[in-house]
């Protein structure tokens, strides 16, 4: 899922109902935590008091008896059986009392030894003993002393009972006074009641506040009578090991309870984690101190379980409302999911996926509604795209095509390179769109040189149209005319012919002797060529008619240059001198000339691109916007062009039965000093050439056929002459089909087939009556 | 420019070797056609041309070839050509002349098919 909305959601409601349900539980947790403390504090010290009250009750019950029979011995005299019966009645009304005693005061007795029954209880029965025998000596045992001394009721410190119970026990005493006749108050007797402290005990353990709980009570000396720890019963606080190692702390305590305050203290706790507290108070009738020691741990155990119950609660509300909140969050995201996952693959061009689908009228319904529309306009829209680049892809294949064709009717394919001895020709045509209106062509005549260079007006396919027509008329018309201005009018008329359109071309027109280095030139409305000669370049001088196609009828008047060994002629459409850059600047003849003249020493194939590229540079970025054709033609010095020539060989034979014969004698010499291989193929091919002269030419025994041979270096060429029907071998000739089986072979058709095999260029054309052909090997 | 032809037939008048000696053009065709014209009409089984000593052919030398071996294939014969010198070689590469003809290289081919072919000759 990653960082998606339905994550983004979870995590947010789950943290924002987390920290709710936090606080809230916090709070709750706080008030109930305050609440349940106080009901355990408050149930721990009602334990307490119920129980101290308990034992109080139980200690007033056995000081209520014990007064009871005092004050009636106050008031009332009784025999010494009497007095027996009254301590029997005492045991058998209340049971608490372990044993009880009736000292009489000395003189008061019968027996100078005095008179003290006791009674006290052993296995159900009362016993009977006489504590006035000689060994008790019961006048100088403690409870009667303390009692006297006291004057007063009291509680005497426990003690062992080693002659009675052999118990723990502790006493009531309580002396008995008279009121003599005299008014003199006068001890009468001593009254006890004895109860064994494990019954105190008994109280004492169901002080019970959790495990680690006990209660402790001591007396007024110190000394413990009920503790957890058994050793230390009986035994002085300050002896014991809780004692010893807080021998403050206790003295303090205990002080302060004698004192009748409550007293508390926190100490480690011996069986429970925590802290433990001690608290310690005064038993009031006897006024001993009495105490509980718990473990707060353990009290505080109901607070706990609370606070984990809450945790609990907490944890599982808070999952509970996670996975709700992850149920819902995915509900309302997954159409959101499904349609991301449809947009990938409708990005990817799949766009027949599946979308989500629309429930409810809510947003997201209507993102899937839009949605399925987009998909839908996109879908027409690819088609319409599809469609209209399929017909424009077709259109610019049509074009291609038909550019392929107009570039095929130009010499060179709308690039041509010519070198002779004695001249060299480049040329080039650029069209603006992918067909133009633009034209040049040349022919080499023997010693005369035709070229033209056309422009249409308009441009792409209707120029290029116009064009097409114009270039198959210049090469009808004046290909063959000697004259150029009549071959213009001629030219002229032609076009004129059906031109409801008004297209037109202007046109120049020449024709350069080679020998004589004469130009003869016409011009139908088009920019004079640059010469270039001495360094400098300049427009040559011209007189011209209007553009072709228009009016019929007109003359248009000739022109003539005489050229020099060395001149370099450029003949060009306005495409170039009417070049713009982004500052609508023009290029301009100056810039032409400068150019031509700065690339004067490149040959002409090396200055045509260079020159084409100057214009490039100074159009920069901005299209081209007319076909530009530029052609260069330089005139060679005839001195340095037969420099070259190692062999210029010019001979003619006769037809005869041995000519073929002849012909290979004279080559084979002529050639003496070529390589085997490049010398057998001339051979072969020059002897195929003069075979089909012989056999084709229907020329009469006797007639010549001249050979022409030039050699030099690179390469070797043989132009073979012949006055025969005119017949070009090259594309007229039968030529067999090759690797037949024999059975389907055809016998003949095989001397083209080497002719053009075994030489790298060979071209004819008819001069003067006669087939050219001319071949030419490289080496 | 002269061509000699030299015919030697073997034993059995089945197989007819035609040595070819100097330049086989416009010229000597015609006069070689007469000659190898004879030779296939006398019926032998295999004609081999041997080349060894031919130092030229023209287009109008391979159509006499052609022609013969047409002639020989329609009549059951066989033709074949040893011994071509690297550039008759190549004239006839670029013609694809005679693609099913057989060609040896050498005398040692030749002798080693003749070998065969009479092997098999006598085992019918």
């Amino acid at each position: 899922m990653g960082r998606s909305i339905a994550t983004r959601l979870i995590a947010l409601l789950t943290l924002c109902a987390a920290a709710i349900i936090g606080v809230g539980m916090l709070v709750d947790y706080r008030l109930s935590r305050e609440q349940i403390l106080g009901r355990l504090q408050h149930e721990s010290e009602e334990t307490i008091r119920t129980i101290i009250g308990d034992m109080e009750n139980w200690l007033r019950g056995i000081e209520g008896a014990t007064n009871l029979v005092a004050r009636i011995l106050q008031q009332r005299d009784y025999s010494q059986p009497g007095l027996q019966q009254m301590l029997r009645d005492m045991l058998s009304s209340d049971v608490d009392i372990y044993g009880a005693t009736i000292a009489l005061a000395p003189g008061q007795a019968d027996s100078p030894l005095g008179f003290a029954p006791y009674y006290f209880r052993r296995n159900g029965e009362l016993v009977y003993a006489d504590l006035a025998a000689p060994e008790h000596n019961y006048q100088q045992q403690s409870w009667y002393r303390e009692a006297v001394d006291a004057g007063h009721a009291l509680w005497v410190e426990p003690y062992y009972d080693a002659g009675g119970a052999q118990v723990l026990m502790t006493t009531y005493a309580v002396p008995v006074y008279r009121q003599a006749a005299s008014g003199e108050r006068f001890l009468y007797a001593v009254i006890t009641a004895d109860v064994a402290l494990q019954e105190l005990r008994a109280y004492l353990q169901r002080l019970h506040l959790g495990d680690s709980s006990f209660g402790i009570l001591l007396s007024r000396e110190g000394v413990i009578l009920s503790s957890r720890h058994r050793e230390n019963l009986m035994h002085h606080f300050s002896a014991t090991t809780a004692g010893q190692a807080d021998p403050e702390g206790w003295q303090r305590m205990f002080e302060t309870a004698i004192g009748g305050a409550v007293a508390t203290q926190r100490l480690p706790c011996e069986s429970a984690p925590g802290e433990c507290v001690f608290r310690l108070g005064t038993l009031q009738p006897t006024g001993w101190p009495v105490g509980v020691v718990y473990s707060e741990h353990e009290i505080l155990a109901p607070l706990r379980d609370f606070q984990y119950k809450t945790v609990a609660i907490g944890l599982l509300t808070l999952l509970s409302m996670a996975v709700a909140v992850v149920l819902v969050s995915r509900r309302l995201t997954r159409p959101l999911a499904a349609l991301a996952g449809a947009s990938d693959s409708i990005a990817r061009g799949q766009l027949d996926v599946a979308l989500p689908a629309v429930r409810g009228d809510d947003e997201v319904a209507r993102l899937i509604q839009s949605f399925a529309a987009m998909t839908t306009d996109l879908k027409t829209y690819i088609a319409d795209l599809e469609s209209a680049t399929a017909r424009r892809s077709r259109l610019e294949g049509e074009l291609s095509a038909a550019r392929d064709i107009q570039m095929a009717m130009l010499p060179g394919q709308g690039e041509a390179s010519e070198r002779d001895e004695t001249f060299s020709l480049w040329a080039r045509v650029r069209p603006a769109r992918s067909v133009g209106g633009d034209l040049y062509n040349y022919q080499r005549r023997g010693n005369r040189l035709f070229i033209a260079v056309g422009d249409v007006s308009d441009k792409g396919a209707p120029a290029a149209l116009f064009m097409a027509r114009a270039m198959g008329l210049i090469q009808q018309l004046a290909a063959t005319a000697s004259d150029p201005a009549a071959a213009l009018g001629a030219l002229n008329d032609a076009l004129e012919q059906g031109n409801d359109n008004c297209m037109f071309i202007t046109l120049f027109l020449g024709v350069v002797d080679l020998q004589s280095r004469e130009l003869r030139f016409a011009s139908a409305g088009h920019t004079a060529p640059s010469l270039l000669r001495g360094g400098a370049a300049h427009a040559i001088a011209q007189q011209q008619g209007p553009a072709l196609g228009l009016v019929a009828g007109l003359q248009y008047p000739g022109n003539s240059l005489a050229l020099r060994n060395g001149d370099r002629l450029a003949i060009f459409t306005d495409g170039i001198d009417e070049a713009f850059n982004d500052r609508n600047e023009m290029y301009g003849m100056e810039r032409f000339n400068g150019e031509l003249a700065a690339c004067a020493d490149e040959p002409v194939a090396a200055a045509g691109p260079l020159l084409l590229e100057a214009i490039d540079r100074f159009a920069a970025d901005r299209p081209q916007s007319d076909d530009i054709t530029l052609m260069l033609l330089d005139l060679k010095a005839a001195a340095s062009a037969t420099s070259h020539a190692l062999i210029e060989l010019d001979r003619e034979f006769l037809l005869s039965p041995g000519i073929t014969g002849a012909v290979h004698r004279w080559l084979e010499q002529a050639l003496a000093r070529l390589a085997p291989a490049p010398r057998q193929d001339l051979l072969l091919v020059v002897e195929e050439v003069v075979s089909n002269i012989a056999r084709y030419a229907g020329l009469p025994p006797q007639a010549a056929v001249g050979l022409k041979l030039t050699a030099d270096p690179r390469q070797v060429a043989v132009e073979v002459r012949d006055a025969g029907t005119a017949f070009d071998p090259l594309r007229e000739a039968r030529r067999a089909s090759l690797g037949e089986s024999i059975e389907d072979a055809s016998v003949g058709g095989l001397g083209v087939h080497l002719i053009t095999s075994l030489t790298d260029r060979q071209s004819y054309h008819r001069e003067d009556g006669c087939n050219i052909l001319r071949i030419v090997k490289f080496l | 420019m002269e061509l000699h032809t030299d015919v030697t037939l073997d034993a059995d008048h089945a197989l007819a070797r035609v040595a070819l000696v100097g330049a086989l053009n416009t010229e000597t065709a015609p006069g070689f056609e007469h000659s190898l014209q004879q030779v296939v009409a006398a019926g032998h089984k295999l004609i081999v041309l041997d080349m060894k000593d031919l130092d030229y052919i023209s287009s109008a030398g391979l159509r006499v070839i052609f022609k013969a071996a047409k002639q020989a294939r329609s009549s059951g014969q066989r033709m074949a050509a040893a011994n071509r010198k690297p550039h008759i070689d190549k004239v006839f590469e670029i013609l694809k002349a005679l693609p099913d003809m057989a060609v040896f290289a050498n005398d040692r081919e030749l002798d080693d098919y003749l070998d065969t072919m009479q092997q098999r000759a006598r085992g019918d």
